[in-house]
Formats: C-alpha cells, structure tokens, sequence
C-alpha cells in the first residue's frame, strides 16, 4: 500500500533548479533511501517532503492527501516526521525532558485544564514519561537519561534525534543521513536502530551519501544527480545501473557498496 | 525640492558614518551595540569640551572625540565583552551587556556634562547657493568630512591588512582563526574603530544642531533602523540605510510634522521588514 | 533547605503534590509583600510609594520574562503600558467606568494588538526581533502623540481607584497583582505549556518538526506579557492620575528588559528581584545628588559582569559553598 508519493517536485533556488521534476512512492512498512552524489539536491528533496520550504512545483500526497503547503508542524500531526542531521537536539533539557517534551501531538487536556494540572493533564504527563523511557530504553539510551543533552557524548546524540522523532508517533520516519561520519562499527548499530524502528512499525525514508549501510539496510532506492531522479529500483539493480555507476564515479572516486 | 535634497544628502553622510560603525561591531564582533548612539553623544559632548570650556581648534576637539571615543570602544571589548562571551550561557548576554554600557555611558555623560543641550559656534560662516537651495558653510564642512571618512574606511577594510582581516573575521570566524589571525586583537580594533566612527558623526553632529547627554537611545535607535532596512552586517547595506533614511527623514521634515515622519518611517519600516526581514543587501537566513 | 532554595528560586521540586507546590512557592514572596514591607513602611508614604512602583513594574517585567522564556529579546513592553496606560485614562475620563473594569479592558486591548502585531514579526530572531519591537515602542509613543482627538497626547486628572486611597491600600492591591502575575508565569512556567516554551527557545526548528505550532505558541506567549504591561500601564495611569505619551520611551522597554536579566532568566522570580533591587538602588543613590546616575550605571554592569546569569544565581552558588563548608 502506497503511504507517501512524491509527484513532480521541483525546487528552483534563482536560476539554479536543485530538485527537478522527481516523483516516487513509498509503500507502508518498506525502508527507502535516495542517495545521490554529494549537491545532488538530497537535502533540498528531503526539506521539500517536510514542508521545511515549499516546491516551486509538484507536490507530496501521504495517504492520498496532499501535504505540501502544508506547515512543518502539520505535517508532523499527519504523521511524516524528521530527523536533522548532526546532533539537533535539545542541548539545556536532558535526554528524558527531551523525549517527554517531543510527545505534544499526544496531549489529550485542554490548555486551562493543563494550566490547572487538571486529572487529564497529570495523565498526559505520566503517559509521556513512561512513553519516554520505553523509546529511551528501545534506543539503547536508558542509562543516561538524566544526563543533559549538552553533555552527552557525541555518539550519543543522533539516537536522541531519533528518539525525538520517534516520541511524535510518526507513521512515516525521515532520517537525515543517519549514518553521516560513522565508522563502521558504529553504521552497524545504527543500521540494527533502523532495523528496530521498522519492526514497530514506522516506514522509513533515508536520505544518505554514503552508501554501504544503504544497500544492506534499503528495501528500494531511488538515486538522484543533478536534481533529476537517475535510477530506481532494488539495492542490486541500482547497483548494477550504468547510470548510476557513471554519476558516482564522475562525481568522485567513491566505490558503490561492497 | 533641491533644498531637500541638500538637506538629505547631508543627513545621509553623517548617518552613514553611524551605520558603518554599528555595521563593522555587529559583523566582527555579533554584538548589536546599544550604546552606539551613547558614543555619539559622548563624541559630540567631548568636541563641545574641548572647544567651549577648553577653547581649542575645532580639529583638534574632532581628533580627540575620535581618540578618546575609540579607546572607550576597546576597553569596553577588552574588560566586558569578551569576559561576558566566555562566561555567559546565553547568547543574548551580550546583547544585555550592551544595554548595560549604554546606561553607563549615558549616566556617566549625565554626572560629568549634566542634561543640557550642548553646541559650538559655527566653525566656517557663509552660505552656498546651489539653484534654489541654500547649504551654509558650516554644512557643507560637514557633508565633505563625513563623505571622506566614509571614503578612509571603505578603503581601510578592502585595501589594508588589518581592514581585510577584520572583514575575514565578520566572514567566518573560524576560518580565519585557522589563518592564523590574531581575532583578539582585531576584535578590538574593530570595536574601537566602530566607536569611534560614532564618536566622529557626533562631533561633526554637534556643530549643526547640538547634542545632550540623553540622545543616545534616540541616535541608536536611527542607527537600528538604517541597518533593518540595509540588512545586518553588510557594510553595503548600511550606506543604502543611510541614504534610505536621511532621505525619507528630509522629505518627511519638509512636507509633515517631524513626528509623523517618523511615526509612517517606523510603521514602512514594520511593514518593510515583514516581506524581507534580512533587510535589502542582507542574506537570508537558512 | 533545598525545596524552600528551589521555591525561592520558582522551580518547586517535581515530586511534591499540587497544592503544596503552589503553596512553597507562593509564601516566601506573600511574606515578603504582606508583611515584611507593608511593616518596614507602614508609616512612610514615600517608600510605600516606591514599593508600589517595583510591584507593578514588576508585573510588567513578568511578562517580558516569558518572552525571554521563547527566546526573544522584547523591547516592547512600554508600548504596551502605554496602550494600557490610555485605554485606562481614556474609559474612565471620558465614560466614567470604574477602575476595576478599566483594568481587565486594559488587558484585554493590549493582548489583542500584542497578538495582531506578535504574529507577523516573531517570526523575526535574535538581534532583528529587539530592534522591532524598539521601534515598535517609538512608534507607539508616537502615534498617541499624533493621535486625532487627543491634542498631543496628555490626559490629566484621571481618577483614583474606588476604593484604594490610601498609599498601604494601593500597595496591598499592586502586591497582589503581582502575587497573581507571579502564580500566572510560574504556573505556565512549570507545567507542559512551560516545557514547549522551553523547546521552542533551545531550538525552533525542531520543535517544529515534533509537531509543535510554533507560531501559535510564541502569539499566546506574547499576548500575556502584552496583556501584563497593559494592565501595569493601566495602574500607573491611575496610580499617577495623568498619562503623556512620553510616560514610556524606549528607556522603558528596555529597563523592564533589564530587570529580567540582572534578576536571572533561569527563575521565575528573577524579574521580581531584578526590578526591587534596581528600584530599591536607584532610591538610596539618590542621597549621592549627582553620582545617582554613574553609580546606578556602574552597579549594573557589575552584576552583569560577575553574575551574568542573574542575581538569583547567587544562591545556589552561596548554598553549595555554605553547604560544603559545613559537611
């Protein structure tokens, strides 16, 4: 079943056209990545199915419903939340607060009833504590916390990113180079986090440059250059795809997937 | 209409000696200063000393309100605002910092100079006449010094060392520390550059229509709306919000009463900013 | 000492019931207000006088504290004691109504041109949103100074409140508008609604994407504190029988401003504290003639510099010392 379809999107910036004309689904359940070489216009793409910045044309459709022109934090209530890249979290709360405070698509009371911590308000609070350790604890972050986000250690902080998300109940999860920068022992048991996220039941969208966790995490992909989607299909065939080998190695002299 | 124009064009070159002080503190430094219009006030107050009650040249009172106003400007980087960028854990401290050593400036002027309205005899008598415009000597002194310290400080932070350096620093901090640069140095500098650039629009001020101890928050307040509409930081930006304003400030004067002017200047101003709030030359931000 | 250092400090500890939360964190400053002023001053109009001061500008300040708390410097606020302030003068000079009606119509006026204008321009950060709001008090100035039907702006003889004629009755009613303004703050403060502000100051842009309405929740935030300086600019006109509009200049948005950060952003007290201590200064300087100013300046950047994070932030420091001292 298609949950998201992008249709057309394009995004000029000036004369410069950074996203052209891409259109793919996403089906319930599955992990999709885009990768491109670096300026492919991924990060543009990937704020444009957001709504962190509007196309210039085309649109997004998440369930059936189009979403683009949509505000960012409608999009999140529909149920299609990010993740930033680097370590956005945030860093005066700890890891705890953070999780607790991203739970507000849950409130069930009413703001005078949260006001006067109404029967209705404690319990939204009680839910969300208990809500925040269970994700905490899924993500391997229950030991720490209480610590504050500032001083947690770097390793540390895209999992609360994640776990961020996570706490917004997102039916659709758009990761934001998940594996950027990561050694390989490190891609491994953030390729296993994705793995987990899936299994409860969150499709995942993933935006990545570097590839190998790509193709051993990825149900399909879709590659992009240029703006312009290049290819499309499973890990294998991307792999395969002359286009695709042509875009990479004219980029840069980076090897796709082992 | 010329006379508006005299009028404008002479508003514009001392305002834009303001808006390029303001411009090279907040690039260098990421600091909005408050008290820039308290350093006016204290260059205009300074050249009223140094030529009433000491009787000295009028150059020599300019040079001292440009010495002595600079100085003040590093040492207040110096003492306050670097201890406060490395201690505070929040970034509008330095803002509040600012506030803070305009309310010094400004009670400190009160103490020494008191509230009254300070000016100097005119420096040069005559008056030119340019079609139907009148522009008295005095003025005209005036609009040519400011558009030759305007000229000394674009050519100061393209074509020198230290100019480049300071304008490496406002680009990327980090970059140009790797450069080795000595950003501590040229902090300060800048700092004191900048105020003394308000020192100087003061002491020109002075000798068209005085100054006293309390004009600070107003002059700031111009200068705030000059680098609005140019956009922070951008030293181009800051000329254009000079002409802007001077200009509206002239044509306002000479067809409504002053207050309206700058009742419709403040409300275009909010309106402006609502469509391209990174001012006109600013870049938006991400 | 903890739970009474953090009721103090406004950040009641989390485990306590309700009730006896509200109430820790009430009775240090109902002491303070009910009687430790009320019988230092009982017999000094004068001071009484300064006292009811500090307690509305408190209240003001409040207000610009919870801007602070979604990361937005406000300079503001006199523009809307000053709206207040005429919404008061013009109601009961022209239409008779009693004060206690002016003052929540007062609110009521300022939250809704607070929200009108607020919604548009915080979008604007950072140094941008100061400069804005800046403005925005000069504009207001001006604009009731060019106002047609007011003939340049004053409005005398505006009367005092039934009821309050006294120096000590005005006072017990201005401190208990700032009791109630400070139960307000802490109580948003404290609960959810505090937390998403919180999030929204650390970072916007992520707390977007968890599905937070940003742009409603920074109006609501700014309506209240547009509201508080309403009904503190409502008070004075009252208070002071007379209204100009140089009653707030720019020199004002950014006192109320100040207050807040010398007291401490982290503390809801801390614009309580902040405005007494400076109010308080500024009175007993005043024996020192033409030093009053210098001083008051020189104190300010003192406690800027040695206690960037506010005044309050002195305690715990002292505590920690004091308690290991003593283990």
């Amino acid at each position: 079943m298609t949950l998201l379809s992008v249709e057309g999107l394009t995004r000029r910036f000036g004369g410069l056209v950074a996203v052209n004309d891409v259109s793919f689904t996403v089906s319930e359940g599955e992990i999709l990545s885009v990768i491109g070489p670096n300026g492919a216009g991924k990060s543009t793409l990937f704020k444009l199915i957001g709504s962190f910045l509007p196309p210039s044309a085309g649109r997004v459709l998440f369930e059936g419903a189009v979403v683009s022109g949509l505000k960012p934090n409608q999009v999140a209530r529909k149920g299609i939340v990010r993740t930033f890249q680097e370590t956005t979290v945030f860093k005066e709360m700890t890891a705890l607060q953070n999780v607790v405070v991203a739970h507000q698509l849950g409130v069930t009371a009413s703001p005078l009833g949260t006001f006067f911590s109404s029967a209705a308000a404690r319990a939204d609070e009680r839910r969300f504590r208990d809500s925040a350790a269970e994700i905490l604890d899924y993500l391997g972050l229950g030991h720490v916390k209480d610590v504050e986000a500032r001083n947690l250690p770097h390793g540390y902080l895209r999992a609360l990113g994640i776990a961020i998300a996570l706490a917004a109940r997102p039916r659709l999860l758009l990761l934001d180079e998940p594996f950027a920068g990561m050694n390989p022992e490190e891609t491994d048991r953030a390729v296993a986090m994705v793995e987990g996220i899936r299994k409860r039941g969150v499709t995942v969208l993933l935006v990545e440059h570097d590839m190998r966790a790509v193709m051993r995490i990825s149900d399909r992909i879709v590659v992009i250059s240029f703006g312009s989607k290049i290819a499309e299909g499973s890990p294998e065939a991307v792999r395969a795809d002359p286009a695709v080998v042509e875009a990479y190695l004219g980029k840069d002299d980076e090897t796709i997937g082992h | 209409m010329e006379q508006i124009l005299v009028n404008g064009t002479i508003l514009a070159a001392n305002y834009a000696l303001i808006a390029l002080g303001i411009t090279l503190i907040f690039s260098i430094m990421n600091v909005l200063n408050f008290a820039h219009g308290q350093m006016f006030m204290l260059g205009g107050l300074i050249v009223y000393y140094v030529c009433v009650v000491l009787h000295l040249p009028y150059a020599l009172a300019l040079i001292a309100a440009v010495v002595i106003v600079g100085l003040i400007g590093m040492l207040f980087e110096d003492v306050f605002f670097q201890r406060v960028m490395r201690i505070s854990n929040r970034e509008e401290n330095t803002m509040l910092l600012a506030v803070g050593t305009s309310l010094l400036l400004e009670n400190a002027a009160l103490s020494l100079f008191g509230e009254k309205q300070r000016a100097i005899p005119p420096i040069v008598s005559g008056v030119y006449r340019i079609g139907n415009a009148f522009l008295p000597a005095s003025r005209a002194l005036v609009l040519v010094l400011s558009l030759v310290l305007i000229a000394a400080v674009l050519v100061f932070v393209n074509y020198t060392k230290t100019g480049r350096a300071m304008r490496a620093l406002a680009q990327d901090r980090t970059a140009t520390l790797l450069m080795g640069v000595d950003a501590k140095r040229i902090s300060t500098l800048g700092f004191g550059l900048g105020a003394a650039l308000a020192g100087v629009a003061g002491g020109l001020l002075i000798s068209i229509s005085g100054v006293n101890a309390g004009i600070g928050t107003a002059i700031s307040t111009k200068a705030f709306i000059m680098i609005m509409i140019g956009g922070a930081g951008v030293i181009s930006g800051s000329l254009l919000g000079a002409v802007v304003l001077g200009f509206a400030e002239a044509i306002g004067y000479a067809l409504i009463p002053g207050s309206v002017t700058y009742l419709l200047i403040f409300v275009a101003l909010i309106v402006f900013l609502l469509f391209r709030p990174q001012g006109i030359m600013g870049k938006p931000a991400a | 000492m903890a739970a009474s250092l953090d009721a103090i400090a406004g950040r009641a500890p989390e485990r306590m019931g309700g009730v006896s939360r509200v109430l820790l964190t009430l009775l240090p400053l109902a002491a303070v207000l009910y009687g430790l002023i009320p019988v230092l001053f009982a017999g000094q109009p004068y001071w009484l006088n300064v006292m009811t001061n500090g307690a509305v500008l408190s209240f003001a300040s409040l207000g610009v504290w919870l801007t602070f708390a979604i990361g937005r410097v406000n300079i503001a606020q006199g523009a809307f004691a000053l709206l207040g302030g005429y919404v008061t003068a013009l109601l009961s000079t022209l239409y008779g109504v009693s004060f206690w009606l002016c003052l929540p119509a007062s609110a009521l006026v300022a939250a809704l041109v607070g929200a009108a204008i607020g919604w548009p321009l915080l979008r604007l950060r950072g140094i941008y949103f100061a400069m804005v709001t800046l403005s925005l008090t000069e504009a207001m100035r001006l604009a009731f100074l060019n106002a047609p039907g007011l003939g340049g702006g004053g409005i005398l003889n505006i009367p005092r409140p039934a009821g309050l004629d006294t120096p000590l009755a005005f006072y017990l009613f201005a401190a208990t508008l700032l009791l109630a303004g400070y139960l307000l703050v802490w109580r948003l403060a404290t609960s959810r609604i505090g937390w998403v502000f919180r999030s929204m100051r650390q970072n916007e842009e992520l707390a977007l994407s968890i599905g937070i309405d940003v742009a409603r929740y920074r109006v609501v935030a700014f309506a209240i504190c547009s509201a508080m300086g309403g009904v503190a600019g409502g008070c004075f006109a009252s208070l002071q029988q007379n209204i100009y509009p140089a009653s707030y200049t720019v020199s004002d948005s950014i006192n109320f401003m100040l207050y807040c950060f010398l007291g401490g952003l982290d503390f809801v007290l801390g614009p309580i504290v902040g405005t007494f201590g400076l109010v308080i200064a500024f009175e007993l300087l005043r024996s020192i003639q033409e030093y009053q100013a210098l001083l008051y300046g020189i104190l300010m950047i003192v406690v800027m510099l040695f206690l960037p994070n506010g005044v309050i932030s002195l305690f715990p420091l002292l505590v920690r010392r004091f308690g290991r001292g003593a283990s």
